[in-house]
């Protein structure tokens, strides 16, 4: 692998004046990035620190970090110890500069920053581009000129190749001969030939466009938190579809278990009647939920049957549908916010089986019932996720319930504000959800800028709130309550007419699903009528997921039924990529939302090092899989990151 | 780190003769890529008939995985009579190198932002001189900072505080004037006259 290491230290003859001022010197080295990713330490720093043991120097402190030039990275770790009179810097130029402008004591460069010409991509090969703003490469068959010659000439060899060799360095080829060689190959000689005259436009890199580009970059990296990813949102493949009904299954497969914590306890046996809204299935524990049949008719079995997201064998409970949708008699209105006490509302929540529809599913009653005062309900109608409209679709058509299931919540955990936070690629929605909350004091419509994983509550908190959930905390420790705007509409639907969690929207995407759209469906549908009503699969490689590309879980069987969490159905391209060795690139760093470094749990996780991803907090981790998104090595980090947390659960159960 | 920008479609357009087989990079979209300009050209190629086939991928500098990608594309290549690569520089190189027989144009433009290693962008940049002039500058460099890469102070023509070249720009060493101060080091301007050696870079081993 070719090594882009970045500095050499400087020579002891040229760093001695500079340490005649300072006695008293705390030293700070990069690990260096674009190469092999080693764990063990690179040796620049400790010979520095010896150099200036020699010369009786003292040592104030030294640390070494990864991505130097990552300031907001760098500066949370960073302590310089009191009676420190000088930093020196080993690294290349860009971290000096870096800590230069964030300490008031001098700081020195101890290395010299290794030149390479032009610029690498984000693989290390001997490729590179000079970044001259006018790219030749389409008239010199592909290879660069600017580059590859040494003389970087624009319009053919200047004559000095001896065999093929450029003159100014006799190991290199002559760029000019490999130019006319693939030309001639291609035909094009001619072609070339009656080109005009090229000159190189140095002013086309203009500093002010940098400047602002550069500008405008780095506050969107920060913006509202650290990090995030922006992919292809695709959402115009169905966020102009209005909801549909899906048409009534003929039998409904309902997993006890479709929330966090323990599974229901079924309450019918194979034989029983069932009606809609009828409870089902029975919360086991605090963490649980209840489970209430979608449709009427007899249960056919109550078995282990495949899931969606826990694969095979979860305990169901199958029914056979007579399509009549009588309710059960236990549907019926509770009554109105006025009139309903907090403790009756929380109750009726968690009665009604209401679990986070975002995705993780945990029980929402227990999210209203903190042992911590709460000034804030936010309602997240972000939904980050590339591909998905479901909430979109909730909001443009739910408006005045979602508001109405916050009024709820905000009553039941006596919060004075709710905020809803909406991406600003749903203007509709914004403008919507304002003007129907205009006269509504405390609720107020936060338009916050895309940026994935925006919809994870932590993210939302810092953003809307400006306020840090601890590390291992809940949004509930700074005061705040995050749930989804489905399950706010579920909510107020529960308390307006008693019906429990028993359908939910699902967005059925992707460029190989032939109809998109959105649809209402009765919770226990089977995934395979879904997706043969949208007109099923086109051509082959597809990768078949529920939830978003980003969150979702792949699914290999279609034989699985819609459950409370289930947001989104998305048939894609196949990703065909092979795993390659990580280059130390920090682009996993530079996006991780919650300040990790990934890298090092793929490199624990191949050692086995459960301690190493401890103590580096990797149960801090959201799965947001914005690293595995940016990784250039294409390292399945996500999936080495739980292996890490699993096994650190059964570490700590010894 | 590279960012790139959609060439004149013009340009573009005339390099096209019969059909093109399309290859975007979206590897460093986050730092930069015409996304949406790109895939609207893109729809007008379609529509007039001219593409056989696209395929939008990251990283195509990464040699193996371009492969993986190209093979599964290769009916598509083989009908097309050019492949259009909207990526940096070094993606299109690594294509014609797979494509040898192929012509292989560039739909964009690129430019250097600063930064690039571990972070990207970044507010500071670094030319790898190989022979940092940081020590004596307080830690700002006068390569980068300065337009004309001066290391011996100032011009004379920065106005206000603002460098003659670009007026947009601050001028780099009134920046360095002013750091040395704060921290006390306005001595190291007195050090002996520095010249920069292009000769003696540290070149890195390949």
């Amino acid at each position: 692998m070719l090594n882009y290491t970045k500095y050499r230290l400087k020579s002891a003859e040229e760093l001695l004046p500079f340490l005649d001022s300072t006695d008293n010197i705390f030293v700070l080295a990069c690990n260096k990035c674009f190469k092999e990713f080693e764990s063990v330490d690179e040796p620049d720093c400790g010979e520095f620190v010896k150099l200036l043991e020699e010369q009786g120097k003292n040592v104030t402190g030294s640390a070494r970090v990864d991505f130097l030039c990552n300031k907001a990275q760098t500066l949370k770790g960073l302590e310089i110890p009191e009676g420190t009179d000088s930093v020196f810097v080993v690294s290349c130029g860009l971290g000096v500069q870096t800590i230069a402008d964030s300490v008031s004591i001098p700081v020195f460069a101890a290395a010299d920053s290794l030149n390479f010409r032009g610029h690498h991509g984000m693989a290390l090969t001997n490729k590179a581009c000079d970044a001259c703003a006018q790219c030749y490469l389409n008239i010199t068959g592909g290879i660069c000129p600017v580059v590859d010659c040494a003389k970087s000439l624009l319009n053919g060899q200047c004559g000095g190749a001896k065999d093929g060799k450029c003159e100014v360095d006799p190991t290199r080829d002559c760029a000019w001969e490999k130019i006319e060689q693939r030309l001639a190959k291609q035909g094009r000689l001619r072609e070339f030939l009656d080109q005009p005259v090229q000159v190189r436009d140095y002013s086309r890199v203009n500093y002010k466009a940098i400047s602002e580009f550069v500008k405008a970059a780095r506050e969107s990296r920060l913006d509202g938190y650290y990090g995030g990813v922006h992919p292809s949102e695709r959402k115009e493949l169905s966020e102009n579809a209005a909801l549909v009904r899906f048409p009534e299954p003929d039998t409904v497969v309902i997993p006890l278990s479709m929330h966090s914590g323990a599974p229901a306890k079924p309450l019918v046996n194979a034989g029983d009647e069932v009606k809609v809204g009828q409870k089902i299935g029975e919360a086991a524990a605090f963490i649980s939920g209840n489970v209430h049949s979608s449709v009427s008719g007899t249960v056919i079995a109550v078995e282990p049957r495949p899931h969606p997201t826990r694969g095979g064998g979860v305990l169901s409970v199958v029914i056979k549908n007579d399509k009549k949708n009588e309710l059960a008699d236990t549907v019926r209105p509770y009554g109105d916010i006025e009139t309903l006490t907090p403790e009756q509302i929380v109750d009726i929540v968690r009665e009604s089986g209401i679990v986070g529809m975002g995705g993780a599913g945990f029980p929402t009653s227990v999210k209203l019932a903190p042992n911590k005062p709460i000034d804030a309900v936010i309602l997240n109608g972000c939904e980050c996720e590339p591909m998905l409209t479901a909430d979109h679709r909730v909001l443009l058509e739910y408006a005045d319930d979602v508001i109405y299931g916050l009024q709820a919540m905000m009553k039941a955990v006596s919060a004075p504000r709710g905020i809803i936070a909406i991406e600003d690629n749903k203007p509709d929605a914004i403008e919507l959800l304002q003007a129907r909350t205009e006269d509504i004091d405390g609720i107020e419509v936060a338009g916050v800028r895309t940026k994935y994983p925006q919809g994870a509550e932590k993210m939302l908190i810092k953003r809307i709130l400006g306020r840090q959930v601890p590390s291992g905390g809940l949004p509930a420790d700074v005061g705040a309550v995050v749930c989804n705007v489905s399950t706010s509409k579920a909510i107020a639907d529960a308390i307006r007419t008693g019906m429990p969690l028993v359908e939910r929207v699902v967005t059925v995407t992707g460029e190989k699903i032939k109809n998109p759209g959105n649809f209402i469906v009765k919770i226990g549908t089977p995934v395979r009528e879904l997706i043969d009503y949208c007109g099923g699969i086109t051509g082959d490689d597809v990768t078949l997921k529920t939830g978003g590309p980003m969150m979702g879980i792949e699914l290999t069987d279609t034989d699985v039924p819609v459950i409370k969490a289930t947001n989104g159905i998305i048939a894609v391209d196949k990703d065909h990529f092979e795993t390659v060795a990580c280059i130390k690139c920090g682009r996993c760093v530079d996006v991780c939302p919650m300040e990790l470094k990934p890298l090092y749990f793929a490199k624990y996780h191949d050692e086995g090092n459960w301690k190493g991803m401890l103590d580096l907090n990797v149960r801090d981790c959201i799965e947001c899989r914005s690293c595995e998104y940016i990784c250039s090595s294409k390292i399945p980090l996500v999936a080495k990151i739980r292996a890490g947390k699993s096994a650190i659960m059964e570490m700590n159960k010894k | 780190m590279l960012v790139t920008r959609l060439k004149e479609k013009d340009t573009v357009a005339a390099l096209i003769t019969g059909k093109a087989f399309i290859v975007n990079c979206h590897g460093c979209k986050e730092a930069g890529f015409p996304e949406k300009e790109a895939s609207e050209f893109q729809k007008e190629l379609s529509s007039e008939g001219k593409v056989t086939g696209i395929l939008t991928t990251e990283y195509i500098c990464n040699p193996e995985n371009l492969r993986l990608h190209l093979n599964l594309h290769s009916k598509e290549i083989d009908e097309a009579d050019c492949v259009l690569v909207f990526s940096c520089g070094v993606g299109v190189q690594t294509v014609s190198d797979h494509l040898e027989d192929k012509r292989v144009y560039a739909a964009c433009d690129t430019y250097a932002v600063p930064g690039g290693q571990g972070v990207t962008p970044l507010e500071h940049d670094c030319r790898q001189c190989g022979q940092c002039y940081l020590n004596l500058t307080g830690g700002i460099c006068p390569i980068t900072a300065c337009s004309k890469s001066l290391i011996n102070g100032q011009c004379g023509g920065a106005k206000d505080g603002k460098c003659e070249v670009d007026p947009n720009m601050e001028c780099g060493w009134e920046r360095i004037q002013r750091r040395l101060a704060m921290v006390g080091r306005l001595d190291v301007l007195k050090s002996p006259v520095r010249i920069r050696d292009y000769g003696n870079e540290v070149k890195a081993s390949e």
